[in-house]
């Protein structure tokens, strides 16, 4: 019963949290421990106010790297999926090439991307290897989610005379959307870390994004707004995180299994 | 069935007939060389063992599992390919459509003009008039069974297979459904799979049952008088003693 209590589900995490914060200031402060090392919650908040400017553009710009890599990758992977469901020739032609793409360490291409894009257009670089990231876990979802419609359905299909086209759209797609939802929720965090793993490796040419800017902190021994351009992230995974579960809720609330609340 | 006049309607429904069906799945082969005819208009129950190939059997004749040799025919000459419904275990109901929608769906997929009334109609046939516009995740178990046997009408095909179809109802439900389904399923060649000897004498008018590996059909049983048959009937009583000892000397083999 505890665990269904809305105002718990809320409060529980947030007493936790606020309580890490609190011990973490009060033991920064007790063992007077170096700045450079930990600082307190209260100096990060301080780093965060003094350069609220220039984080908050940077946060823009990884935001904005990280929202085209995961629509291009929701695109791309659901339409290849597509294709993939309707030819089985281009599925077995193409679907290793994207496991290919998938295991290769995205850290070994981003050299090779940046020199092919040029490095006056590193931005561009930072979209090609977040969506390289972030579209393997859409394509897989969808393929699975595709094939995994009911056959029982598919042969009432069939019986029905339903065309082609209607058995994708009606029949395939709305089997698949939990799928190629729970395929959203693992590339948008994807699409976030490819955003900031290119940027370290690919450095962000003149717009500097969040990931930069913990490099350069890191460098200048600013460890207190390299915290705060550290919580920037974690915020924005969490956004993402439950911008996309909202979705999840609201376009499956009314049939799914997982979300139907049961009557019997 | 009150059809509305847009539907064409048939005097006499086409009989099935079935010659030397072979299915195999792999190197097993579920039956071989079948052969038996439906009459036109008639009820037939298949019994058998679970597991023996009565559902492969059912979806041959449906056209969705293709055999490996055979022919299946309608008794009068013309294709049977747009005159059978099926009905499977499953309801089979989309669940991201209201119950209205999904008994109207055969003829939006056709992209014909879905006929509400008729649809709302075979609802209330089966006691589904108050929920026709609920989503089936909301109905229980027998209620989307009968949702299912409401879609399965309104195809409006002059071939039923139904494959068990009633299996997931409580006895009482049953057995007025039953009644309901012998009323409505008239003037159509109807196939129905059962495990419940009961149900097979109430409804049909002839009973085949399948046994054996590779499958094979004993002689057929038929069953006199107007259906659907008093469940307290004697004969019937009789009858069903007799095809339960047929059916536990088959599962022995």
């Amino acid at each position: 019963m505890i665990a269904r209590a809305p105002f718990l589900r809320v409060a529980v995490p947030l007493a936790v949290g606020v309580g890490v914060l609190i011990a973490w200031e009060g033991l920064v402060r007790f063992y007077q421990v170096p700045a450079f090392l930990l600082p307190a919650p209260t100096a990060i908040w301080q780093a965060f106010a003094a350069n609220a400017d220039n984080l908050m553009v940077s946060l823009w710009v990884t935001l904005k790297v990280t929202l085209a890599a995961f629509a291009l990758a929701v695109v791309g992977g659901v339409g290849l999926a597509v294709l993939f469901s309707q030819n089985r020739l281009i599925e077995m032609a193409l679907f290793p090439y994207a496991v290919v793409l998938q295991v290769t360490p995205v850290v070994a291409i981003a050299p090779l991307i940046l020199i092919w894009v040029g490095l006056d257009h590193a931005e561009r670089a930072l979209l090609i290897l977040a969506w390289i990231v972030a579209f393997f876990p859409m394509l897989s979802n969808t393929t699975l989610g595709l094939r995994s419609a009911d056959h029982n359905l598919r042969d009432l299909y069939k019986l029905y005379g339903a065309s082609r086209w209607q058995t994708l759209t009606e029949l395939q797609l709305p089997s698949a959307l939990p799928y190629i939802l729970a395929g959203m929720k693992i590339s948008g965090g994807l699409a976030l870390i490819g955003a900031v793993v290119a940027e370290f490796v690919a450095g962000s040419g003149t717009s500097t994004g969040l990931a930069w800017r913990i490099i350069e902190s890191a460098n200048r021994l600013q460890i207190a707004k390299m915290f705060a351009a550290l919580f920037l992230l974690s915020g924005l995974g969490i956004a993402i995180f439950f911008a996309l579960t909202l979705l999840e809720h609201l376009t499956l609330r009314h049939w799914h299994e997982s979300a139907v609340k049961r009557e019997n | 069935m009150n059809a509305p006049p847009s539907i064409p309607s048939w005097s006499q429904p086409p009989g099935i007939r079935i010659e030397n069906l072979t299915l195999r799945f792999g190197d097993e082969t579920v039956f071989e060389n079948l052969s038996f005819e439906i009459e036109g208009g008639s009820f037939v129950a298949l019994l058998g063992p679970s597991g023996i190939g009565k559902t492969s059997l059912l979806k041959t004749i449906a056209g969705l599992t293709p055999p490996v040799a055979g022919c299946i025919s309608a008794s009068d000459g013309a294709p049977l390919a747009h005159r059978i419904a099926y009905m499977g275990q499953q309801d089979l109901l989309f669940p991201w459509l209201s119950v209205l929608n999904n008994v109207m769906l055969g003829s939006r997929l056709r992209g014909e003009k879905p006929d509400r009334a008729r649809a709302r109609a075979l609802l209330a046939e089966v006691g589904l008039a108050e929920r026709a516009d609920a989503l089936p995740a909301t109905l229980s178990g027998g209620m989307r069974q009968r949702a299912a046997l409401a879609r399965t009408l309104y195809e409006h095909r002059p071939v039923l297979l139904l494959d068990e179809p009633f299996s997931a109802l409580d006895a009482i439900t049953r057995a007025r459904l039953q009644e309901r389904a012998a009323e409505l399923l008239r003037n159509h060649t109807v196939l129905l799979i059962t495990h419940d000897p009961m149900e097979a004498c109430r409804l049909s008018h002839q009973l085949r049952v399948m046994t054996g590996y590779p499958a094979t059909l004993g002689e057929p049983i038929e069953v006199p008088g107007a259906t659907p048959r008093a469940p307290d009937d004697p004969a019937l009583l009789n009858l069903q003693a007799e095809l339960l000892k047929r059916l536990l000397a088959g599962s022995e083999t």
